[in-house]
């Protein structure tokens, strides 16, 4: 037809013939390898591929007290979740969301932002709703793609004793916080975390173990199926019983009243903690809910402090109670007879110094031995008998009870306070601005450069009231007993100090009268009154006494409260009148 | 015969086996959308699509089939012009996902590129048919590569480096055809290859040692093969700035994820993996019709059009791809074979164009879902989801049909 013969050689058909064989050769064998050769590669690829592993979850476990009294427990809410994928029109559903349940539209938007972990995992914006709330979002559900509304246990506690300071409490995990945490547990973003006390401390054993729930997902990881193979169960929480004696730490609160302070008691023989009142507190109810910035500030900025725990975090001068760091040193160092005495005439010339210390006894107690002492708080007495003793020794007693070390409380944020020793002195006052023999005056008094925290202060107590070889203080009543150091005074120099703090209670003239028992219990005891630059000096009553066998130890601290004597004493008084009334209690029951 | 049958089978055998391997073919493709599509049935899913494309593309093949060959012979270089005046419309309309390659119809998009292809090779193969020309010189091949160049680069700016990348595929197979030299060709693919070499320093060395050899072998003027083989070099020595200025990002990007996919996961690469993932898990049978996970999960991408293969692949395994490539091969040769008993030179030459042009797309796509080319969104002929790519698919038939009569 177009008159143009077909000039085509054998040579070139047979060419791109062997060409067209050999590339669907390649082609044909690359298959084969794939699918032959490395099927099992691929196989198990393929199915993993297409399996994701969801979280499921558990109650986190429940906080008691050492009777079974339920402190905290876990309480149903519901929250509103938002999946960003399967949002149709974020600012029009956003609006809806605002309108039911009254949260501002732009906090809505920065919990989205903040608490966001993709756009195929739902992201926790709203809490606590009621069921008007559920069932407006339910009515407007066609509106509302992507917005999921689901169970969520929040902590519960108990209406009397929701003292924050010691249960702490949980905080919803952001995701700068993530990388921070222990990798085990399989932390995410708007879970909840023990965040403060002892749900910080007891996190492990408290927390839930997660378990997955294998689902057969979509390339965009939406649910297909559910794959009942395989699964882990989620398992709950384990309880944490605590030492805590609820009605004698709620009665111990109310003594303290609208007063600042702390009062602790503890098992001597145990460790273990039966009441931890810092006060003031503020209610965990805080972190319920929806708490505003407003509360949050007044509750940060409030001058009394309220969110510090004043027993492990706040530091005190210990006043006169140091006084016993001096008896233990002469005592046991064989550096003066207890028996014999010292004229006290009100005030005290240190030899070759034109200056005068002062006994809190304008007219002097008059002949002093070492057991009247300590049961009238004599400073002309340790003034004088101070002098005998080296500023490293005097420093080297006050850490062999504790001091300046943390007292290992199975509880976060705790405060080491301050023994000052030479090195201290010379940083703080230069090499020639103090004089050892100056500074002890001070310290043997517990005034000066001494911080100690209420805790620390029951532990020295506690060593006092064992004679050296005392259990460490806990919370957690299943823990099992640890000893501190032991301390290896004579029993004669034990005996000496015991005895003048018996007198201190028990004996005319003792500090500490207005603590005397009517029942047979024996308190033993010393009062401070420890001068501080904040104000009218703070009161202080460590003390210890025997119930059944058992010895039971205090500490009573009233910030600012005035003479120990008259503030302090009179408080661990009544705490040990009640605690031996609830004994009699129970041993009828 | 009656003139019907005439018309289906033109006037040799060959046409009947073509026809009977098309329509497998189409079978085959078929019945994966149809595994594929959540709702086969519905008119949006692309296996009903598919269908609708299909019987449009047979109106528009007798239509073609009834024109005289004479004509589009006479035309070539008319056809030629229109099908690249079509090309330029895209840049004048708003572009669709940021590219110039289609024309909106509303119901559907025609990509004016696919038909430049067959335009360009009726006019090479007109060039290279006349009578007056003597084959066995080396200049005639400047006039193809012209002609293939300006189409080339036009698709090039759409931007579409898949297609302008097909356009050239059918000019070395045409000159084989028409007798030019083998050295001559090897001539023209050279610059090609040390282009591609030119991307890793060793394999430029070993091109450019296997070079040496060859231009040691063939006879010839020594001054023009010393020159030739020194622009080469130097060629191969410009290229690292044409790779970071001429390209586009995507497309270095697929190619550099083509050379190393496991380095991003969820990028680019992310396609080839699953394709991958879902041919080796098809295994040797497969996982039987509409059970493939990795399809039906949807991790497999642009799985009814550029990655149909790999649906293939899995669900039928490698039994299923062995049919498919046999049936690929017995297309080819049968298009060949037409080819070579063709008693008519331009029709010849044509026919083995447009046989080029379903090769390089069956090729460049099957190697692309393995993982041995970088993807470049070339569909299956007859097999892949796709209008525009049926309907060039059928006027090829067509034309080879109304072609084979000679």
């Amino acid at each position: 037809m177009l008159k143009i013969e077909n000039k085509a050689d054998i040579f070139h058909y047979r060419t791109l013939l062997f060409v067209l064989f050999f590339s669907i050769s390649i082609l044909l064998s690359r298959y084969f390898y794939l699918q032959v050769i490395d099927y099992e590669r691929y196989s198990s690829k393929s199915q993993v591929n297409s399996i994701r592993a969801k979280a499921t979850y558990a109650p986190r476990g429940l906080i008691l007290d050492r009777n079974g009294v339920v402190l905290v427990e876990n309480y149903p809410t519901y929250i509103l979740t938002v999946t960003p994928y399967k949002l149709s029109d974020k600012d029009s559903q956003f609006k809806v969301i605002s309108e039911i349940t009254d949260i501002s539209i732009e906090e809505l938007k920065r919990r989205y932002k903040k608490y966001n972990q993709g756009r195929f995992l739902p992201t926790v914006i709203a809490k606590n709703l009621t069921f008007a709330e559920i069932s407006q979002i339910e009515e407007r559900r066609l509106e509302l793609k992507g917005f999921q509304y689901k169970r969520f246990d929040e902590r519960l506690y108990n209406d009397v004793l929701n003292d924050a300071h010691f249960l702490g409490y949980l905080r919803e995990l952001d995701r700068e916080s993530l990388p921070f945490l222990d990798k085990s547990q399989l932390y995410r973003a708007g879970e909840l975390i023990g965040w403060q006390g002892v749900e910080k401390q007891y996190e492990k054993q408290l927390r839930y173990s997660k378990g997955v729930d294998y689902i057969e997902v979509d390339t965009f990881g939406r649910e297909i199926n559910r794959i009942n193979e395989n699964n882990i169960p989620a398992y709950p929480g384990n309880n944490l019983i605590l030492s805590i004696d609820a009605r004698l730490q709620q009665f111990s609160k109310n003594l303290l009243n609208d007063k600042k302070g702390v009062i602790l008691v503890s098992d001597v023989d145990t460790g273990d903690i039966l009441t931890m009142v810092s006060n003031p507190s503020y209610s965990l109810d805080i972190y319920r809910g929806e708490t505003s910035d407003g509360d949050w500030d007044s509750l940060l900025k409030d001058e009394n402090k309220p969110i510090i725990n004043r027993t492990i975090s706040g530091l005190y001068p210990p006043g006169s109670s140091f006084k016993l760091i001096t008896a233990f040193n002469l005592v046991e160092d064989g550096l003066l007879d207890p028996e014999d005495s010292l004229m006290c005439t009100g005030s005290y010339t240190p030899p070759g110094s034109s200056n005068t210390f002062k006994c809190w006894k304008e007219d002097g107690h008059g002949l002093v031995d070492l057991n009247m002492a300590i049961a009238q708080s004599c400073n002309v007495y340790f003034y004088e008998t101070v002098q005998l003793i080296k500023l490293a020794e005097w420093t080297n007693t006050a850490k062999t009870f504790g001091f300046n070390f943390k007292t290992d409380i199975d509880l976060p944020n705790e405060l080491i306070g301050q023994i000052p020793d030479k090195e201290f002195f010379i940083n703080t006052y230069g090499r020639w601005g103090w004089s050892e023999r100056g500074v002890l005056l001070n310290l043997t008094l517990g005034q000066g450069d001494i911080l100690v925290t209420p805790l620390q202060s029951l532990r020295y107590i506690n060593h006092i009231a064992s004679k050296g070889k005392t259990a460490k203080l806990k919370l957690n009543a299943s823990k099992e007993i640890e000893y501190y150091e032991d301390i290896n005074f004579s029993e004669q120099t034990w005996q000496r100090v015991v005895n003048g703090l018996y007198d201190v209670v028990n004996v005319d003239g003792g500090s500490g009268w207005r603590a005397k028992q009517e029942s047979e219990v024996k308190l033993y005891g010393k009062t401070s009154t420890a001068e501080n630059p904040h104000g009218e000096p703070h009161a202080w009553f460590n003390g210890f006494f025997d119930l059944n066998g058992k010895t039971y130890s205090l500490v009573v601290l009233v910030e600012n409260g005035g003479g120990g004597g008259a503030v302090a004493s009179p408080i661990a008084g009544k705490i040990v009148s009640f605690f031996t009334d609830l004994n009699i209690e129970m041993a009828e029951k | 015969m009656n003139p019907f049958n005439s018309f289906l089978y033109g006037s040799n055998e060959y046409i009947g086996r073509l026809y009977l391997i098309v329509s497998s073919l189409i079978t085959f493709g078929l019945l994966t959308l149809y595994s594929i599509s959540s709702e086969p049935l519905s008119l949006s899913s692309s296996f009903s699509r598919q269908i609708i494309f299909i019987l449009f593309s047979l109106l528009i093949f007798f239509i073609i089939g009834r024109i005289n060959i004479k004509t589009i012979h006479d035309n070539s270089t008319l056809i030629y012009i229109f099908s690249f005046l079509l090309c330029l419309i895209p840049f004048f309309l708003s572009p669709v996902e940021n590219t110039y390659r289609w024309i909106d119809f509303g119901l559907f998009y025609i990509q004016p590129g696919e038909y430049l292809k067959c335009a360009s090779i009726i006019l090479i193969a007109k060039y290279l048919s006349n009578h007056q020309l003597e084959v066995k010189e080396g200049y005639v091949v400047i006039i193809p590569i012209i002609i293939a160049l300006m189409s080339s680069l036009l698709v090039l700016n759409q931007p579409d480096l898949g297609t302008a990348v097909i356009i050239f595929a059918p000019v070395l197979p045409m000159l084989l055809w028409a007798g030019v030299n083998t050295f001559n060709l090897f001539l023209l693919i050279a610059p090609v290859i040390t282009i591609i070499a030119a991307a890793n320093n060793i394999i430029f060395n070993i091109w450019a040692l296997i070079m040496f050899l060859i231009f040691l072998t063939f006879q010839g003027n020594f001054i023009k093969k010393i020159t030739i083989y020194f622009a080469n070099i130097f060629t191969g020595l410009l290229f690292p700035f044409f790779w970071n200025d001429f390209l586009n990002g995507y497309q270095r990007q697929r190619f550099l994820d083509f050379l190393n996919p496991d380095l991003d996961p969820m990028g680019s690469s992310y396609h080839i993996i699953q394709s991958i993932t879902a041919i080796g898990s098809g295994g040797m049978f497969g996982k039987g019709w509409g059970q493939g996970s990795q399809t039906q999960l949807k991790f497999l991408p642009v799985q009814e059009s550029d990655f149909i293969l790999s649906v293939i692949a899995e669900e039928f395994g490698f039994f299923g791809i062995s049919i498919i490539m046999i049936l690929f091969f017995m297309l080819i040769k049968t298009l060949l074979d037409i080819a070579f008993k063709c008693s008519d030179y331009f029709s010849s030459l044509v026919i083995v164009g447009l046989t080029s042009i379903l090769f390089s797309h069956i090729f460049v796509n099957s190697a692309m879902t393995i993982g041995l080319m970088p993807v470049k969104g070339l569909p299956t002929p007859f097999v892949s989801a796709g209008g525009s790519f049926m309907l060039l698919c059928f006027i090829i038939l067509a034309l080879v049909t109304n072609l084979s009569k000679n």
